[in-house]
Order: C-alpha cells, then sequence, then structure tokens
C-alpha cells in the first residue's frame, strides 16, 4: 500500500467523525491537495539535499499512545528550574496530567488545540489555517488533514507573558514506529509581548515522524520571543514547518537549536506584512554520526522599512551533514529593507558535509542586503596559541567552539537554555 | 636551563636551520639578532613545538628534560614561553578566561588546585599594574581588533601572567612606539631575575639599551655565526650584516 493510500484510511477514520464546519471543510481540501502532489521526491527542487523517502520506507503508524515511558522522559528531561507554563503532547496528543499553568499568566489563553476550537472558536477560525499555506506543500496539506493535537496560545492585546511557555511535543518510540502530527497556533495580539519556547525530545527504539505546523500570528507593535529546542534522539524524523506572519512595528527574536537529531527538516518562514518590523532569526546546530540537518528559510519582505537579521552556524561533526537555504524575498513596496544573512560552519571531520545556498530574490531597487556562507576547519593558528599557553587541545578545542557558538548563545534571553547549549557542546566535543 | 645541540630543522622539505648550538643558564638574557629570513622565528616555533616543522637532527634539553618529545601545552606548563611575533586574534574568548584556563591548566598539570576566582582576580590586577596594562584590553576578545603594539604589550602581560622560566620573545620591540617601547621594556626588567632566562629575538640595538643582554648572538642562514657581548648589537647597528656574511662567506 503506497503512504498516500495509508494514509487514506487514516484520513477516512477522522472524516467519520467529521461534522459540517469550516475546519472539516479545510481538512477535507488539504487532503485533495495531499493527493495531487503526493510526498515529494529529491526532484523537487526544496528537497533535492533531504531525501523523504523513509515515509515511504518505514511503517509509520498514527499513535496517541501515552507511555509511563513518556511521562518520565518528560519529567526528567525538562528544565525543572525555569519557571513557565506548560503544555506536554506525546505522541501528537494532549497530555492534560503535565500542564502547568502560573497564575501570574491566567490572563492568557494556553490551552490545547482541540478545545480551543470548541471554547475559542473564533479566534481559531480567524487564524487556523489562513497562515501556513497547503497549496503546493505536501507535508503541510498531510499536517493540515491528519493533525492530532497541539498547543493553542492567545495572548490578547496590550498584555505580557509573565513567563515563558513552554511546548513540549514528545515521540515516543518504545513500541511502534509513530507518526506524530501536532499543530501549534500561536497568536499575540496587538501590543502585546510573548516569550515561547517549543521543546520537542524523541526517544525509543522504533522510528518515529514528527510531521508539525505552527502557524504565528503577531499583531500590530506586539513582540516574540521564540525559541525551538531540538533534542531528538534514536530514529527520529522531523519535518517542522513555521509561518510567522507579522504585522507592522512587530520585533521578533527567533532561535532555532538543533542539538541532536537523526533527520530534521526546519522551514521557518516570516512574513512581513507592515513597516517598521525587526525579525531575527537565528539558528545553531550541533551534530555527529550521522546526523541531517535542514534549515530552509524564507524571510518576505513585503512592505518598507523593515529590518532582518538572520545567521545560522553549525559544528559538525563525524559523518553529519547540514543544509542551509535562506531566501529573502523583498517585494516590490519594501523600499528601505535591510536584509542580512550569514551561514558559518565548522567542520571537525572530513567526512561532514554542508551545502549553503543563500537566495536572494529582490524586486525594490532602495535595498540593502548582505549574505554571506563560510564552512572550514578549526582555524590551526588559535588552537596552537592556545596551546602554547598551556592549554590543552582539547579545551582549547571547547574554547574555540564555545567562542563560536556565542553569537548565537548571546541572543538567547533565557540562561537556563543557554546552559543546555553549554553543556550539549561539552558533550559533545 | 636551555641546551640546544645542533639543530637542524626544515619545513615541506626546505632546510632552515642547519645546526644551531645555544646554551641558556639560569638568569641570562639572549639576544639573537640576524637578517630578515635568516630563522630566528623558525628557531622560537621549533621551541615552543609548532608542528609545521620538522626537526631532522639534533636535540633541545630543557632542565634536563627532552623539549622535542613534548607536546606544545606541556613545554608551556614546563614553564617556556614564546612571544609572537604576530599574536593571534581569538575572537570570542576574552583575555581574562584565557588566562584563567592556561593558568589552571598548569596548575593541574602540576597537581595544585585551580586558583579561586577572586585570587586570580587579584593577581590579575596586581600584574596589570606591574606592566601598566590598560583595563579596557583584558575585558575584551584576546587580541581582537587590538593594534600591533597593543598586542605586543598583551604577549608581555600573558608572559607576566603565566611567569615562565624561560621566555622567548620574537620581535616584540616591532611596531611599538616610543612610549609602549619603555614599558615593555620595563615590563620585562620587572621580570628579570637569577632564575628566570630571555631569548630576545630583535632587529634592533635600541631594545637592547634597555634589556642589556648578556649575550648577542647573530644568526644567518639557520646557524649561529657570531656570539658576543652587549656590544656587539652596537657594533651591528653601526656596521650592518655585511660583514658577517663576508666572514662566513670565506670561511666556506
Ligand atoms: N611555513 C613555511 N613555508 C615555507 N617557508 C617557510 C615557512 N616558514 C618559514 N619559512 C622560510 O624560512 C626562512 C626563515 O624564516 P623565519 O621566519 O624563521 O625568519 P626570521 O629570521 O624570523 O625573519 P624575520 O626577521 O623577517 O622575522 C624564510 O626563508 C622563510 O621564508
Ligand atoms: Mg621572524
Amino acid at each position: 500500500m503506497s503512504t498516500i493510500e495509508k494514509l487514506k484510511k487514516d484520513f477516512e477514520h477522522y472524516r467519520a467523525q467529521a461534522d459540517a464546519s469550516a475546519f472539516a471543510q479545510q481538512r477535507e481540501s488539504a487532503f485533495v491537495e495531499l493527493q495531487k502532489l503526493g510526498i515529494p521526491s529529491i526532484k523537487h527542487e526544496e528537497w533535492k539535499y533531504t531525501n523523504l523517502k523513509f515515509i515511504n520506507d518505514i511503517p509509520f503508524q498514527a499513535s496517541c499512545l501515552h507511555t509511563e515511558a513518556a511521562k518520565t522522559y518528560y519529567t526528567q528531561n525538562i528544565v525543572q528550574t525555569l519557571k513557565a507554563n506548560r503544555l506536554v503532547f506525546i505522541n501528537g496528543s494532549f497530555e492534560a496530567t503535565l500542564t502547568q499553568i502560573q497564575p501570574e499568566d491566567a490572563g492568557i489563553i494556553i490551552t490545547n488545540l482541540a478545545s480551543a476550537r470548541i471554547a475559542h472558536a473564533d479566534m481559531f477560525s480567524k487564524h487556523f489555517g489562513k497562515y501556513a499555506t497547503v497549496e503546493g506543500i505536501a507535508l503541510n496539506a498531510m499536517n493540515t488533514a491528519l493533525m492530532s493535537d497541539g498547543a493553542f496560545i492567545y495572548v490578547p492585546e496590550g498584555k505580557q507573558t509573565a513567563y515563558p511557555i513552554i511546548i513540549t511535543n514528545i515521540s515516543d518510540a518504545s513500541e511502534v514506529n509513530v507518526l506524530n502530527q501536532p499543530r501549534n497556533l500561536i497568536v499575540v495580539e496587538k501590543n502585546a509581548a510573548a516569550t515561547v519556547i517549543e521543546s520537542f525530545f524523541a526517544f525509543g527504539n522504533h522510528a518515529s515522524f514528527c510531521n508539525i505546523v505552527n502557524e504565528v500570528y503577531v499583531g500590530e507593535n506586539a513582540s516574540l520571543e521564540h525559541y525551538k529546542l531540538q533534542r531528538l534522539l534514536g530514529e527520529h524524523y522531523q519535518n517542522n514547518y513555521t509561518q510567522v506572519f507579522q504585522e507592522g512595528n512587530t520585533h521578533i527574536n527567533q532561535v532555532t537549536l538543533t542539538l541532536d537529531g537523526k533527520f530534521v527538516r526546519n522551514n521557518l518562514h516570516f512574513y512581513m506584512n507592515g513597516e517598521n518590523c525587526n525579525t531575527l532569526l537565528y539558528g545553531l546546530y550541533l551534530l555527529d554520526g550521522n546526523q541531517f540537518v535542514d534549515n530552509h528559510t524564507r524571510v518576505d519582505h513585503a512592505k518598507p522599512n523593515c529590518f532582518s537579521d538572520e545567521k545560522y552556524k553549525g559544528i559538525l561533526k563525524d559523518k553529519s551533514t547540514a543544509v542551509f537555504n535562506g531566501k529573502i524575498m523583498v517585494h516590490l513596496d519594501a523600499q528601505k529593507t535591510n536584509a542580512y544573512q550569514r551561514n558559518q560552519n565548522i567542520l571537525l571531520s572530513d567526512e561532514a558535509t554542508v551545502n549553503t545556498k543563500p537566495q536572494l530574490e529582490i524586486f525594490a531597487d532602495d535595498v540593502k542586503c548582505t549574505h554571506g556562507a563560510t564552512v572550514g576547519q578549526l582555524d590551526e593558528e588559535p588552537m596552537f596559541y592556545m596551546r602554547s599557553r598551556g592549554i590543552p587541545e582539547n579545551v582549547a578545542r571547547k574554547l574555540l567552539l564555545n567562542a563560536f557558538a556565542d553569537d548565537i548563545a548571546e541572543k538567547i534571553k533565557i540562561p537556563e537554555l543557554v546552559a543546555i547549549l553549554e553543556e550539549q557542546i561539552e558533550k559533545k566535543i | 636551563m636551555l641546551e640546544i645541540r645542533n639543530l637542524k630543522a626544515e619545513i615541506e622539505g626546505k632546510k632552515i636551520l642547519n645546526g644551531i648550538n645555544l646554551t641558556v643558564n639560569p638568569g641570562e638574557v639572549h639576544a639573537i639578532m640576524g637578517p630578515n629570513g635568516a630563522g630566528k622565528s623558525t628557531l622560537s616555533s621549533v621551541l615552543a613545538g609548532r608542528a609545521d616543522y620538522e626537526v631532522t637532527e639534533g636535540e633541545i634539553m630543557f632542565e634536563g628534560k627532552n623539549l622535542l618529545e613534548m607536546s606544545p601545552e606541556d613545554r608551556a606548563r614546563e614553564g617556556v614561553f614564546l612571544a609572537f611575533q604576530y599574536p593571534v586574534e581569538i575572537p570570542g574568548v576574552s583575555t581574562t578566561n584565557f588566562l584563567k584556563t592556561a593558568i589552571n591548566e598548569t596548575r593541574k598539570y602540576k597537581g595544585l588546585e585551580p586558583m579561586e576566582a577572586t585570587d586570580f582576580l587579584k593577581f590579575m590586577r596586581e600584574k596589570m599594574e606591574l606592566m601598566e596594562m590598560d583595563k579596557s584590553l583584558t575585558s575584551r576578545s584576546l587580541n581582537e581588533g587590538f593594534s600591533g603594539g597593543e598586542k605586543k604589550r598583551n604577549e608581555v602581560f600573558q608572559m607576566a601572567m603565566l611567569e615562565p622560566k624561560l621566555a622567548i620573545m620574537d620581535e616584540t620591540d616591532s611596531g611599538l612606539d616610543i612610549d609602549a617601547l619603555r614599558l615593555v621594556s620595563n615590563g620585562v626588567n620587572k621580570l628579570r631575575n637569577k632564575d628566570r632566562s630571555f631569548v630576545v629575538i630583535t632587529h634592533y640595538q635600541r631594545l637592547l639599551d634597555y634589556i642589556v643582554p648578556d649575550f648577542v648572538h647573530v644568526l644567518y642562514k639557520g646557524r649561529i655565526v657570531k656570539s658576543g657581548d652587549a656590544s656587539l648589537a652596537k657594533e651591528l647597528e653601526v656596521k650592518g650584516y655585511d660583514w658577517i656574511k663576508a666572514e662566513v662567506e670565506a670561511a666556506q
């Protein structure tokens, strides 16, 4: 049975319970789109280096299993010292017992999407499916048609989160090959401010595939601190799609940390729909073994006077592979755009590879746009200099790699996250 | 303290050091002079353990131990310090963090506990005063964006912090303004004592007015072709190297 046929069976199961809502309609048309597109192969320009063949090869099943192992895993691996609001999803479904809401954040809606669809129907229908398009994007169509549950965050006008909101997604492949399709919707209204951390774990002896879609709306003059933390052990595959839609005068600081992952594809998109936006997007990937991570980013400057700053850095060991594709679209209207992009990689082995590609499409004439990419080894000269002062090679290497990563670490406003990053650097090198 | 015997070294098949002999006793200051390309920096690199150079003959004993068998870090921890002709910029690593790591790694090597953070800062403050170092430099990334002279002064400051037994200074005076030259020389003189030895590589007699050497050697084509006392440097200042080159050619 082909993947699409298998998914069709799942979809029919959902369809049997569906109502006549607009939501059900969205899923119907998403499934039609998925059938039309099929799973993209490496012949598809966007998937040139990133082979989705595993979707056909591995018999995944949509499982909502909540094992004790996953809960234990969660409690052992979250940053306990960080005071936060927490929502936890295991294999794509909501684990209500692990929810934590701080009283100071009672004015903010922090719940699961399935219940928000009923309880906050107007906000849900206003935003759901409006930013992450399914057209031409098979995996978005697949998620929209077959999504399970996810986080719904709504920060009302003028409100601020007192504590970060941590959305944790755990893929537990301890019993079968699992397919998770979580879906998050984050709305930060006008003049509001929020800090959101998406934390991803995977473990287990079987394979898991998490195909997640995030939609983020940031209203006029609002700001968002957004972190993604990927610590994915075992045979885990992840396709992580995020579309951020920004109104004017918004400020976004986004940091993606991929600290482990056999196969990770991040699609991070920003659309600046108003003037004077600030979009900062940073990323760091630390790979070893046969790990593979692909960061595809896209920044749309649709209006004048916006600023974007992008920097992705990678440290690669062993036979790991990284792909970076950074697209900057400066629309016809977007005069006085300032857009910066850099991708820098350090290879710690001869067998690690990086494919990096900037893609600038500029249709306005009065813009400032720069990009640059580097791939290299750790420099010999600083190494010898440090050793000549009595610092042994491994410590010198650690200092140099920490210095390399510091650029990104300093963009993280939460010390507990920085600590996780440093710990991981320590562990990996 | 340091005994170099018939040292020959090459890089990519090119012979650069062709049999160096040099003995440095505790407390002595040796100046090494010689024309560009003679092999002075190569000698200092070989002493510090730079891997690019292949030692094909000879030996280097440091306090009775075979230096050539040690890693660069172990040489440093045994007390050899090289002030680089071209100090390296290391963005993202502060001078403070760098020196703390260097000192504690050396202490670890000697079986000592790491220095307490407060003790370290106090120690660093003392050395900064001694070397008349500007505070703003140590909080910045190591050598990053430092001027040429600032880099050289930072080398001498590091030397003061690491308290080596043998300091090799490769053209530390090049690129220094007149005041900085005096500060650096004063700094070095403050570090001079009966146990600590210096090998000072320089092109200029001027430095040797401040740091008066016990011996002056001329390195030419990878060999020490002439040695003398401080007056040799004065003679070179007046006469240049031609007469020495001529002597060497004649002897061959
Ligand atoms: N990495 C290298 N590859 C090839 N040749 C080298 C290398 N390093 C040094 N040499 C050569 O070795 C010779 C000695 O160089 P060295 O730097 O030791 O000279 P020096 O006496 O320090 O000169 P200066 O007074 O200009 O600093 C030079 O001819 C130089 O070109
Ligand atoms: Mg030299």
